[in-house]
């Protein structure tokens, strides 16, 4: 693997423009949706297959340093998890890793199994039912692929989505979440950028104003496949209760005879 | 704008009055930076928009006190002595002496002096500066004299306390005082504010005075011609500027040469003696006009004919030609065809309903756009029966930026070349192939006539290049550049410019015909280079840690400068006001213009000001060139007065709490017939809501780029009115339901979007409610997308206009709103 | 927010009849290795009865891919810590399997026979695996419900199943807390409290222990039993992607 790319998404800087939504959807191909109604700007209210870039527009009475309204602004996307739930829940090997550290769906292989979908801690993943196939953020995979940032970073105007080097881009990050502490935003935090935390990091981690739950984030988001264990053993031990009745009624009946 | 838009970064403080994250999003990515590098910024706006939610500080006004609110800063200013004294002093007309006759309407309660009521016009004669024996302006360089135009400015201000800006405004008064001293504060030799503004602020029947309002702050603070400050002026869409510097407008000659009048200016003569300013640049106005004439009419265009001057149309009146005007003569009957392109008048104008109704009343209209637009299908607008309509609708498809070379003027000056990507698909031009073309066509018509008028027009040059129907854009530009005529010689007879070649600077522009130019203060964006043409708009030299003005990137206007006035970012010996806040200064020791010559201004920037002019030379020290008398105007007199004065917009839910002038003395106001302009009265109970119509992000101007593309118009699910959770609660309104938004000249059906974004105003201790319903949504639309058609929101705007320019009042009127759709 | 994977009817059956086919042959395997002579026609029932059913369960689960011509792209890789590649896996592994001991259960050779209880012995696994490991399918998951701790299993054959069954969704319910509120009090509340806990559980449990002599009732409480089990399915997989 070379050097790991990654996206910083810089919610303090983000001012919602929507022109990382609209060039992801320009560039991806991705094609007309009807949007719903969100009670606000923010369309749509989901990841879906034909959006995979999102901004959130999140109103938030006395959430800025002053006490006045916070309009949270946030460009969201597929986090490329380190530990990725949907990468792991495939059984196809239709999601697989790239060089770059990013996490890529290949359409001529997915079968449309869904796995991946319910797999996503952040509901990232959809199913496209024309298709038939499951549809993500590529990291703009075929740009980064010749040398160009993805489309939502190049479009965007105030450098919000950064895209770089996940080594610099972390400590980079770091520096600003210290500088808008300094400034009063108390609540400033980096999501996913420790590649010791959750996940083992996000290859695509954010800058929060405020704590992750407000942003429809989970606060400590973990692998589905943590299950797997446990699941498995009380399985086998409930397994073997059933067993050991199924094979009891079966010794009882042998031993009773004709009359049993 | 005086500034550029990079330079925002140096800002210390920045008062955005417009939405710039949202209208001006990759502009507003240099006052991200200048907050990154620790400025404040302040949004002062009725909403809380994007622009809020990246401020620290959002200030909500109602819509249409922006001059009691700057009136209040330059009150403030003033009272807390905040203001950069030596700049006042020195580069503004501060110190001079008015006419004692000249009354404010501190006295005259909400007039100036030299009222006609009946005529609603200003006899200005009074409004003039004491002059002295060689007709100079006398001064006081103390301004303690109480006819200073400091001392005037003082008073007239000193009503707009902040107790009356809580009343008038709804901006309580600590948090007026704290924006106050925030902004204001940040003034002097170390410190810049910066003052965005757009449509917030012209689309008033003050408009032209809300502007001067900013602008008379920011030379208080001393905030013009300096790093991190500037008068922003945010144009409305790419090529805004450009339109205005090549003047598609009713009013002026490319490059701010007034159109002539037919009244006041029957012949060149009269045109130039009347409209030469004594002092200042545009004594060059000859120059500049001369070369026009010569670029128009080319060698038809002589000495002895005037250069044919005669053959220029004449405006009959002042407002004659305007937007609004226009529209109203339509509908009239006056105006028999109408010609639009790229512009949706049915959605965009004031007034839409009259727009259209006026469009039924023609024999043709032409539209030539890249959508078919509800303009060019106004005769299928709902509840209209085409059957009814005799007008005859042609419609031409139009080639976008991307498939024709071409330049855009950006809201910095900047001209920038485009290179087309692709051609356009079947029959479908661009405009400069569909105008020339239609110029050779109607030139056949009149190929024959005799007639003195039609002269001009058949001596005129519309071919660019090898194909007449297909200019070349490069030579267009190089006719707007302007070049010699003949060739050109110095004194020494070495050859300066042979015949045809593009000239470096307007600095070289004759009257006498020799040299032309399309646009005079375009010239010098294609010179010659080693014989060959560069178009310097075509540069793309980023900037760097040696030009952080990009010098390289396209070309400024006038001259590549990318500040104006930048002048007065040197004291008055030319040395910079601080090391921190250095552009241009004067270097004694630089190679002057002789070579026995020394001195010259050097920086950060091209000088906008003559390069070689010491600063103790006469006129040295005064750097704003463009007026006659070199300095800022305080006191500058507009056909509404010399200084902004706060009125209420022609609508308004309460009476002028200042004076007894509940509305501008002087408005325009249009009468048309059948009830096709009902105006609301003060405080009326039928409209008791103030409404603000504005543009999002997502769309473009009336939706015609937007409403059509299904990746922008699905970002918004439908029109829609941004209401409080107060008024919704009154109202029983519930978010995302469907209301009706009324006004006394229509109706429009939205979706309620009930938002924490929107709060009530205090007004003189009443609660007024404001909403706010963008302008993007029209019944054309996505045929999938049913939230991308809408009701027009302009049907709900009047026929108002300011006095100076006619701008329309779409910022600030009155409405109501109903639950469900009624 | 995570996102529910939008598995419908298919996979409620899939998973139902899964759990049968593993059921049969998990029964039928236990009564010819441990069951007396009379036992052999319940084993042999159980094998047949999981063969088609397993094919059955292989043909829904491949009409449910978004792809279905693309169904062997499961079997381009094998997880082992991925339910959804070993549930592929399984049905396929376990299919053989009831293939060969249904074919065996038809032959009367004692050898035949021998084999058959051998690889009955080897096929529970797989049988219990393709019963069972729908619920860790489940579990392993994003959505907040399904990924709540100590999420139980789907249990099926007798009485003690039924008890497990009834504790594991005791347990279930307890763990879950507020997160089983869609199961519990929402949409699916009756199916779940009387379909599954009543019909399914409570009802054959009283009839199985009330007489197990009357045959009609033993065959009424097996196919409430049934019915339970897949209104089990049916209201924890529709209730998590509510």
């Amino acid at each position: 693997m070379v050097r790991t790319l990654a996206m910083f998404t810089d919610t303090s800087l983000c001012i919602g423009c929507r022109a990382c939504q609209v060039a992801c959807k320009q560039w991806n191909e991705l094609g007309l949706e009807v949007p719903e109604w969100t009670g606000g700007y923010q369309n749509h209210a989901h990841f879906t297959d034909k959006t995979y870039r999102l901004v959130r527009f999140i109103e938030e009475p006395g959430g800025k340093p002053n006490g006045d309204l916070a309009w949270l602004l946030m460009s969201d996307v597929c986090k490329h998890c380190a530990e990725a739930g949907c990468l792991d829940a495939c059984p196809t090997g239709a999601i697989y890793r790239t060089e770059y550290g990013t996490v890529n769906i290949n359409q001529d292989v997915c079968n449309g199994c869904r796995y991946c979908v319910s797999s996503c801690p952040f509901g990232v993943v959809s199913f496209n039912e024309s298709t038939g196939t499951a549809k993500k953020c590529t990291f703009c995979n075929d740009r980064i692929h010749n040398g160009l940032g993805p489309a939502c970073a190049k479009a965007c105007p105030t450098e919000s989505i950064q895209f770089g080097f996940r080594d610099e881009l972390v400590g980079k990050a770091a520096k600003r979440v210290e500088k808008l502490k300094a400034m009063g935003f108390k609540d400033a935090q980096l999501y996913g950028a420790d590649a010791k935390g959750f996940l083992g990091g996000l290859n695509a981690f954010f800058l929060l104003l405020a704590k992750p739950s407000t942003y429809d984030l989970p606060d400590n988001p973990r692998l589905p496949q943590r299950n797997v264990m446990v699941d498995s053993l009380l399985s086998i031990g409930s397994a073997l209760v059933v067993g050991l009745g199924v094979l009891l009624s079966f010794r009882e009946r042998g031993k009773g005879g004709p009359h049993a | 704008m005086t500034t550029n838009l990079i330079d925002m970064q140096n800002s210390d403080v920045i008062m955005a009055t417009s939405n710039m994250a949202e209208n001006h999003p990759v502009g507003f990515q240099w006052v991200m930076k200048a907050k990154e590098r620790g400025a404040k910024l302040i949004h002062v706006d009725p909403r809380y928009t994007r622009t809020s939610a990246a401020a620290d500080i959002h200030l909500p006004l109602r819509s249409g006190t922006n001059i009691a609110f700057f009136g209040g800063l330059i009150n403030y200013a003033i009272a807390k002595n905040l203001y950069f004294r030596d700049y006042v002093v020195h580069y503004t007309n501060a110190s001079f002496l008015i006419d004692p006759a000249f009354k404010t309407p501190t006295d005259l309660d909400g007039l100036f002096t030299g009222y006609d009521p009946a005529k609603k016009v200003y006899d200005r004669s009074s409004w003039k500066y004491q002059v002295d024996g060689e007709g100079n302006p006398r001064r006081d360089n103390t301004l303690k004299d109480p006819q200073t135009v400091f001392q005037l400015l003082k008073r007239h201000y000193s009503r707009y306390t902040p107790d009356m800006i809580e009343k008038v405004c709804g901006i309580p008064k600590a948090k007026f005082e704290e924006v106050a001293q925030l902004y204001c504060s940040n003034s002097g030799p170390e410190k810049t504010g910066a003052i965005t503004y757009a449509l917030n602020l012209t689309q008033h029947t003050n408009g032209v005075e809300n502007i001067r309002s900013l602008c008379m702050l920011q030379l208080l603070l001393g905030n013009v011609g300096r790093p991190g400050g500037g008068v922003v002026a945010l144009r409305g869409h790419a090529n805004v500027q450009g339109a205005t510097d090549l003047e598609l407008l009713y009013h002026e000659l490319p490059g701010y040469l007034p159109m002539p009048l037919r009244d006041q200016h029957p012949d060149l003569k009269t045109y130039l003696e009347r409209e030469t300013p004594k002092g200042g640049f545009w004594v060059n106005r000859p120059k500049f006009m001369v070369s026009l004439l010569k670029a128009f009419y080319g060698d038809a265009a002589t000495k002895d004919n005037d250069f044919g001057y005669q053959w220029l149309p004449k405006r009959a009146s002042a407002d004659a030609y305007s937007h609004q005007h226009m529209f109203v003569d339509m509908y009239e009957g006056k105006i028999k065809g109408f010609l639009a392109d790229g512009q949706n008048p049915a959605v965009g104008g004031p007034n839409a309903k009259l727009t259209r109704a006026a469009m039924a009343k023609l024999d043709w209209l032409l539209v030539v756009d890249i959508f078919l637009t509800e303009t060019a299908e106004f005769w299928k607008a709902p509840g209209i029966n085409a059957q009814d309509i005799k007008t005859e609708v042609f419609f031409l498809p139009a080639a976008p930026a991307a498939e024709k070379d071409g330049s855009l003027t950006n809201t910095m000056r900047l001209i920038q070349w485009h290179d087309k990507a692709v051609t356009p698909p079947g029959d479908v031009h661009s405009d400069a192939d569909f105008f020339c073309s239609l110029a050779h066509r109607l030139q056949k018509l009149y190929a024959g006539s005799k007639k003195d008028r039609d002269k001009g027009f058949l001596a005129a040059n519309f071919t660019y290049g090898a194909k007449p129907d297909e200019p070349e854009m490069v030579e267009v530009l190089k006719e707007i550049n302007g070049v010699a005529t003949e060739d050109i010689t110095d004194k020494d007879g070495k050859l300066v410019y042979r015949k045809g070649q593009p000239l470096n600077s307007f600095a070289h522009l004759t009257d006498d015909g020799k040299t032309t130019s399309g646009c005079w203060i375009y010239t010098g964006v294609t010179v010659e280079v080693d014989g060959k043409l560069v178009n310097k708009a075509a540069g793309r030299k980023p900037a760097d840690d040696k030009d952080y003005l990009a010098h390289g990137w396209g070309f400024a206007w006038p001259a590549n400068r990318r500040i104006l006035y930048n002048r007065a970012a040197a004291d008055l010996r030319g040395k910079p006001w601080s090391e921190k806040k250095k552009l241009i200064w004067w270097d004694a020791n630089a190679p002057g213009q002789k070579p026995e010559d020394k001195g010259k201004w050097v920086g950060l920037d091209v000088p906008d000001f003559n390069a070689f002019l010491a600063p103790d030379a006469k006129n040295g020290d005064k750097p704003f060139i463009m007026r006659t008398d070199l300095v800022g105007g305080f006191f500058g007199p507009l056909n509404d007065g010399p200084f902004p004065e706060h009125y209420e917009p022609v609508e308004s839910p309460t009476k002028n709490l200042l004076s007894k002038t509940q509305i501008n003395p002087v408005v325009k106001i249009w009468k048309v017939p059948d009830q096709k302009n009902e105006l609301a009265p003060v405080g009326s109970p039928d409209y008791p809501y103030v409404i603000t119509t504005y543009r999002l992000t997502e769309h473009h101007l009336s939706g015609v780029m937007s409403r059509y593309l299904p990746m922008l118009a699905e970002l918004h699910h439908s029109h829609f009115a941004e209401i409080s959770h107060e008024l919704a609660r009154e109202l029983g309104i519930e978010n995302g339901e469907k209301i009706t938004v009324l006004s006394p000249r229509g109706k429009v059906h939205v979706t309620a979007m009930v938002t924490h974004r929107i709060k009530p105003f205090t007004i003189n201790g009443k609660t007024v409610h404001q909403i706010g319903v963008p302008w993007h949504w029209g019944w054309k639309g996505v045929d999938e997308l049913p939230g991308s058609r809408g009701d027009i929101t302009n049907d709900l705007s009047a026929t108002v206009g300011d006095p100076n320019v006619y701008i329309q009042e779409t910022k600030a009127f009155v409405c109501n709103v109903k639950k469900g759709v009624v | 927010m995570p996102k529910p994977p939008h598995w419908e009817l298919m996979i409620v059956w899939y998973f139902f009849l899964g759990g049968i086919a593993g059921g049969a042959y998990f029964t039928a395997a236990i009564a010819d290795n441990f069951g007396g002579a009379r036992d052999r026609g319940v084993a042999r029932a159980g094998y047949l009865l999981s063969l088609p059913l397993v094919a059955v369960c292989g043909l829904l689960l491949i009409a449910d891919l978004g792809v279905p011509t693309r169904f062997l792209n499961m079997m381009r890789t094998l997880k082992v810590w991925d339910p959804m590649s070993i549930g592929a896996w399984i049905v396929g592994v376990f299919g053989l399997f009831t293939f060969v001991s249904s074919a065996l259960s038809l032959s009367s050779s004692p050898s035949h026979a021998a084999l058959r209880r051998k690889i009955g012995l080897v096929g529970i696994f797989f049988g219990f695996f393709l019963a069972s490991y729908t619920g860790v399918l489940l579990s392993n998951s994003a959505m907040p419900f399904s990924a709540g701790e100590g999420w139980g299993k789907l249990k099926h054959a007798d009485r003690y199943s039924m008890l497990v069954e009834l504790l594991l969704l005791a347990a279930l319910i307890a763990a879950l807390g507020a997160a089983a509120r869609p199961l519990v009090s929402g949409h699916f509340a009756t199916l779940f409290w009387g379909g599954l806990i009543g019909l399914g559980l409570l009802l054959p449990l009283a009839l199985d222990l009330l007489g197990t002599r009357a045959r009609a009732l033993g065959a009424l409480a097996a196919a409430l039993v049934l019915i339970g089990g897949f209104v089990l399915r049916y209201v924890v997989l529709m209730s998590v992607q509510a």
